[in-house]
């Protein structure tokens, strides 16, 4: 054990040395000094476990001095010597802290017994204020933890309740007072049953008081035409005790609406399959019952139609692959390259060569030199393919379509316009929907999916491009988008 | 035994309703055709068809159960056989089959029968119910 450092005030040359020694011999630092300013020095210079005062100073008072030290707030043990021990001077000094009286005269023993007294108290004294602060600091570390607790429950968009043993409410975040309309002092420490039992919350007070459910259930309610889910879980303590119930509620309208999106669009995309499928295995009946005799002239013209429907349905499975790929890839980030416009153009407006001849539609180009967009090629590619091609489609022979892409300030605008059959204005908002086709006499016979328009949008919107359709219905379409530009790409990198 | 009966077809897809009318034809039967309501209730307005045959899905989702309904409005057609062609009726699920029957009642549907349907199974039931009516 390593010994402590004492401090000796004492004017008496003889009794300051003697204990000096003493205390030397028994591995204690000792510093001797002969008057209260000395000490004080001392004191505020180095660092003591022990202090042995002389009440008889020749500048200060002991009980000054004593005041003087204890004011610094050291972790020290303090010990009065004195000849002329008085009642006045004991009570003054223990009223100022002291630890010990030490009567002169007295033997090496008994000094020695009395300094390592307090200094086994200091260490005691300072193991204790280890404690404290030690206590101190896990107490405020659990209160925090347990605000942190709190704060997160409260910030959830899950409304949350906890259920103590009793069925008592412990906890209830902001969410779920909303939901319940009731304050949270109006519901801590109520009986969470009766607190439910009240329209859609109904069920969850059953699973509450179902003492029979053992786990966890979980159920659908409804409130104010929004779908949530319910989940009522026991909670245990770690020796498996009970403590209660957690009651969340979800609101789940989001997730139910875009499921029934989803299977709406895959309850048309059958339809979709089945009708070509329906018409081709017509065809195939037909044919073999000879319904048209033993010649095959008779069938050509269904065969045809057969076939088209055929590579409409390989379109279609084309097209549904493309609106998938679309959904997992999301929105397109700054990755994208800048590339020159012209190009793709006039690639597209070659592979339409043949099929405008034949469908006897003009087609005027008009493309601003040097144009550079960013967007991927492929993607281009499909957005024109698909318009220039429904303004071929939708036309007929005779008319024009034409395609015009300008700058304007940051973006580049793309207009592709046809003097076709046009769109009915009411039809006009749905025009971009999923499977959507105009049902008129005059597009019966036109193959299509209704998925075209669908993805353009989709892939447009991917580049933060906007598309919109001006149409009068037996006089045209004009379908306009924009697509960032690539020179103001460069300029702002 | 179908000399001179009539049928009307009525569907969107007319493709289906060439290869459906060239079958039946071919089997000696006379078919009338509507690629729309609209149509369906001109050629009625000049033919009383023995057998019809229609779409649930053409402009709308229930154009079908509209015009069956109109169809049997007319006196002339309270008895003919009125049978109704569906691409969703399957897929639509046990909902839709729960509806069918309330359906059929409002509508007085003879029959209900899913697509893709086959030439055989048209005339299977036209042959059924012109035969004991």
């Amino acid at each position: 054990m390593s010994h402590g450092r004492v401090l000796v005030i004492d004017d008496e040359y003889g009794i300051r040395t003697g204990i000096r020694d003493i205390l030397e011999l028994e591995g204690f630092l000792v510093e001797a000094v002969e008057t209260g300013r000395e000490a004080l020095a001392a004191v505020d210079s180095q660092e003591f476990d022990v202090i042995l005062i002389d009440f008889r100073l020749p500048d200060i008072d002991g009980i000054t001095l004593l005041q003087a030290i204890q004011s610094r707030k050291l972790n020290v043990a303090t010990c009065m010597i004195t000849a002329y021990a008085n009642i006045e001077t004991a009570i003054a000094a223990t009223r100022e802290g002291i630890d010990m009286f030490l009567p002169k005269p007295f033997s090496p023993d008994d000094l020695v017994g009395v300094v390592n007294n307090l200094f086994k108290q200091r260490t005691i004294r300072e193991q204790a204020e280890r404690l404290r602060l030690a206590h101190e600091a896990s107490l405020l570390a659990l209160a925090s933890e347990q605000s942190q607790t709190h704060s997160l429950v409260e910030s959830l968009r899950d409304a949350v309740m906890v259920v103590n043993r009793d069925g008592k409410v412990a906890l209830v975040n902001c969410a779920m007072t909303l939901l319940l309309k009731i304050t949270e002092t109006d519901l801590l420490l109520k009986p969470a049953a009766e607190i439910l039992n009240q329209g859609a919350f109904i069920p969850l007070a059953k699973a509450l008081s179902d003492r029979t459910a053992e786990g966890r259930s979980v159920f659908d309610i409804e409130i104010e035409n929004h779908q949530y889910m319910v989940s009522v879980t026991p909670f245990y303590s770690a020796n498996h005790e009970a403590l209660g119930h957690i009651l969340t509620i979800s609101d789940i309208s989001e997730v139910r609406r875009m499921a029934m999106e989803k299977s709406r669009f895959i309850r048309t995309m059958v339809h979709e399959l089945r009708s070509p499928l329906g018409a081709i295995k017509s065809v195939l009946e037909v044919l073999e019952d000879r319904s048209l005799g033993n010649e095959v002239t008779p069938y050509t013209n269904l065969l045809e139609r057969a076939h088209m429907r055929l590579n409409g349905l390989v379109e279609l499975i084309g097209a549904l692959l493309s609106l998938s790929q679309i959904e997992t890839q999301g929105r397109t980030g700054a990755n994208v390259s800048p590339i020159p416009i012209d190009p793709v153009v006039q690639e597209i407006a070659e592979l339409y060569r043949e099929q405008l001849k034949v469908a006897e539609i003009d087609l005027t180009i008009t493309v601003e030199p040097n144009l550079q967009g960013v967007i991927n090629v492929e993607d281009l590619k499909t957005i024109l393919t698909n318009l220039i091609g429904n303004a071929i489609k939708y036309n007929r022979p005779g008319g024009a379509a034409s395609l015009r892409v300008n700058r304007s300030g940051d973006v580049i605008i793309f207009e592709v316009a046809d003097t076709g059959l046009g769109i009915k204005a009411e039809n006009v908002p749905r025009i971009f929907d999923d499977f959507f086709r105009e049902k008129r006499p005059e597009t019966r016979e036109i193959i299509g999916n209704g998925l075209g328009l669908a993805i353009v949008k989709r892939l447009v919107e991917r580049y933060s491009g906007q598309i919109e359709a001006t149409s009068t219905e037996g006089l045209g379409s004009t379908f306009t988008f924009s697509l960032p530009s690539g020179r103001s790409i460069c300029s702002a990198g | 035994m179908s000399k001179n009966k009539k049928i009307l077809f009525i569907d969107d897809d007319v493709d289906f309703l060439q290869a459906q009318s060239t079958f039946l034809t071919g089997r000696g039967y006379v078919v009338l055709t509507a690629a729309s309501a609209d149509e369906a209730m001109k050629v009625l307005a000049a033919n009383t068809p023995d057998f019809i045959f229609l779409d649930l899905m053409m402009e709308n989702y229930d154009s079908g159960f509209r015009l069956s309904h109109k169809i049997r409005s007319d006196e002339r057609f309270q008895k003919t056989p009125l049978v109704m062609l569906s691409g969703v009726a399957a897929t639509a699920g046990r909902r839709f089959d729960q509806e069918q029957e309330s359906l059929k009642n409002w509508c007085q549907l003879d029959g209900f029968i899913d697509k893709p349907v086959s030439g055989k199974q048209l005339l299977d039931l036209i042959e059924k119910r012109t035969s004991t009516s």
